[in-house]
């Protein structure tokens, strides 16, 4: 028995001394490894490129655009399968202009032109990084794009269109503490990814941060905008939602809470109040989310009675919520948005709120799609956005077709 | 009993402590929960309504007498409709085809011994079995003495008659062992009151009448707003679980 165990501490030991050095590569410099994981965390790799409990960083779940879905593929350093066989130099042109080794053109889903930002520093350290985390063989799932937009070479003319590499402008006029936030929002954090209304090509267009939908979501308006963006939030509330995806104005879900969980949760807070001291300077938008219904139309009162009888024990016929637990809706900014995309979706699916060390309660909202049909659910957002959001109505035909758009295999 | 014997480090035990370390430091990584707690999008388990169209377990001749009777058992006044058009008869009809009818969430197998009169029925017929047995026993028993006439002929004071004679034993009728007539009458009337006042989802209580004769206010579950107004009548109708209220749909 003992000659066993002495036999298994040996294969053991020997195993470890023998695997070790095959998952670190060549001599990494540790403080490189610790820089460019944070500029992993201020980019949200793991965002795209993770499946939801999948192995880290392995390839990531569908992203559905308008011009079909998009697999993010396996970026750890598996040599077949991933990116171990890259050098830096073909990390950097792949992250930064879009051109993975062999000439293949990126989509701009990869947010190389937000990357393109980044110093070359900054992504040698995140090349060390990324050659640093557990390599996982697993084939990444080719994208799915319908034609032309399937012709990676039409990428060319589309960077020649819209594409400025470079790095953002010091603006001298600004605090030390604007510019660390212009250059996080516009450069390794990509918010406009999302957030940034975009061209029929896909391409930002000159309405940054104004609000945009993607994958059945709005992303909402998070310029100062004191309605509908974050002009209503003071710098505080603001870091405190990016570090806990809560504040008593709202709570992420989504795909913000997913970026709120892997990325800006793990942020330093000086980065993140930089963030919020830039965005709170983001010009407002001005677009119109369309004037409320009257309160004695039909289908307010029906909205108020569906709203009393369903949503009222949480969020309270004030539409006040309950701190830390049931999210205001008077005030929230999702309320507000140009599109009821999200707060549609969120009352058909339901919703649970960001995972985060901060808050980890993670209050959920039930799915309605059950109990109240098409013309219900316009009827109850009808009546929140005119009670609490300033927003237009909205239509059954909208929620028919979002409710078709998230079950499509459901009659 | 401790080894009070001290621990002596030897080459081996060294080796094999060694050895245990990475399994078990291992381990810990293995069994560390994730941060996220379950959740999935269009959760719900709502109940399944019934289908309204048809009848599922009682005979064409078995709905006419159970629809006489519901009808005896909560007559139409002015409080509420009765309990044939509040849809009893349906209730009971779906409740005998499904899980209830065939006690299919109870342990049904022998020996079968005769219990105490608070533990009711203790035998083997399940209750769609009871209801089989049970209205056929009425219909012989009302035609034998009232000249063929059967149960949903008689007149309204006949029907009651019959059915207060049920409950109070002045009337035997031929049922199984162990299966006494007041207990089938109970089971009659148990099932009628559960028609009449569960959610309409289930067949009965039709436009949630027994809910407004009562004042009970559905499905709701907040009464914050309200819990101090004293000697105020609470406002606001019932609500059904699936079918929600009146005022949820606009008109036209």
């Amino acid at each position: 028995m003992k000659r066993l165990a002495a036999y298994f501490a040996g294969a053991a030991l020997l195993a470890g001394m023998l695997a070790a050095p095959a998952w670190s590569g060549a001599e990494p410099d540790y403080q490189q490894v610790h820089d460019g994981r944070y500029q992993a965390i201020l980019g949200d790799c793991m965002g795209c490129h993770t499946q939801p409990g999948g192995r880290a960083f392995a390839g990531g779940a569908a992203l559905e655009t308008g011009f079909g879905a998009i697999f993010a593929p396996n970026i750890t350093p598996d040599a077949a399968t991933g990116i171990g066989g890259w050098s830096e130099e073909q990390f950097r042109r792949a992250v930064k202009q879009g051109v993975s080794p062999g000439g293949k053109r990126l989509y701009p889903a990869m947010p190389y032109p937000s990357y393109a930002k980044m110093s070359d520093e900054d992504v040698a350290n995140l090349y060390a990084y990324m050659q640093s985390v557990e390599p996982v063989q697993r084939r990444s799932t080719p994208s799915r794009l319908r034609f032309p937009y399937n012709i990676r070479a039409l990428m060319i003319v589309w960077n020649w269109l819209y594409f400025q590499p470079g790095p953002r402008k010091l603006d001298a006029s600004k605090t030390a503490e604007w510019n660390r936030g212009a250059d996080i929002v516009i450069g390794p954090g990509h918010c406009g990814t999302c957030h940034t209304p975009k061209t029929f090509l896909g391409a930002d267009t000159s309405a940054a941060l104004t609000g945009a939908s993607l994958d059945g979501w709005f992303a909402p308006d998070i310029t100062a905008n004191a309605r509908r963006g974050v002009g209503g939030w003071s710098v505080a509330e603001l870091v405190a939602y990016l570090k806990t995806g809560h504040n008593s104005h709202s709570m992420a879900s989504g795909p913000m809470a997913e970026a709120i969980s892997y990325s800006t949760s793990k942020m330093d807070d000086s980065d993140l109040k930089a963030i919020a001291v830039y965005l709170k300077h983001v010009p407002a938008s001005s677009a119109a989310a369309g004037s409320a219904l009257a309160a004695d139309d039909p289908h307010m009162r029906a909205g108020a009675e569906i709203y009393q009888d369903n949503c009222a024990a949480c969020h309270g016929m004030d539409g006040k919520g309950e701190n830390a637990i049931f999210p205001p809706l008077a005030g929230n900014p999702i309320v507000g948005q140009t599109s009821a995309e999200t707060l549609a979706r969120v009352v058909l699916a339901g919703t649970q709120s960001a995972d985060t060390k901060g808050a980890p309660t993670q209050p959920a909202m039930p799915s309605f799609a059950w109990r109240l049909n098409d013309a219900q659910l316009a009827d109850v957002l009808s009546y929140v956005r005119g009670n609490w959001g300033g927003g237009g109505p909205v239509s059954a035909g909208t929620v028919a077709q979002l409710r078709r758009d998230l079950r499509p295999n459901r009659r | 009993m401790l080894d009070n014997r001290p621990l002596k480090m030897c080459r081996r035990r060294f080796l094999a402590s060694v050895a245990a370390l990475p399994a078990l430091t291992g381990g810990a990584f293995a069994h560390t929960m994730p941060h996220s707690l379950p959740w999935s999008p269009f959760a719900g388990d709502p109940p399944k309504p019934i289908n309204p169209l048809g009848w599922y377990f009682l005979t064409p001749s078995e709905v006419i007498t159970v629809e006489a009777i519901v009808d005896r058992l909560i007559p139409a006044d002015h409080l509420s409709p009765g309990g044939k058009d509040a849809g009893c008869a349906v209730f009971i009809d779906r409740q005998l085809a499904g899980s209830f009818g065939k006690s299919s969430h109870l342990y049904n197998k022998g020996p079968f011994l005769p219990g105490l009169p608070t533990q009711g029925y203790q035998g083997e017929l399940t209750p769609s079995g009871r209801y089989r047995i049970g209205l056929k026993a009425l219909e012989d028993h009302v035609r034998a003495a009232n000249a063929g006439k059967s149960f949903a002929e008689l007149t309204g004071e006949q029907q009651d008659a019959i059915l207060s004679g049920l409950e109070e034993g002045k009337i035997t009728l031929k049922l199984a062992p162990g299966f006494s007539t007041r207990q089938f009458f109970e089971l009659l009337l148990q099932n009628t009151m559960e028609g009449f006042f569960a959610d309409p989802l289930y067949g009965g209580n039709k436009d949630m009448a027994s809910w407004k004769m009562i004042g009970f206010p559905g499905a709701r579950y907040d009464y914050r707003d309200y819990v101090e107004k004293y000697n105020q009548p609470y406002p606001h109708g019932p609500v059904s679980i699936m079918s929600g209220a009146p005022g949820w749909n606009v008109k036209g």
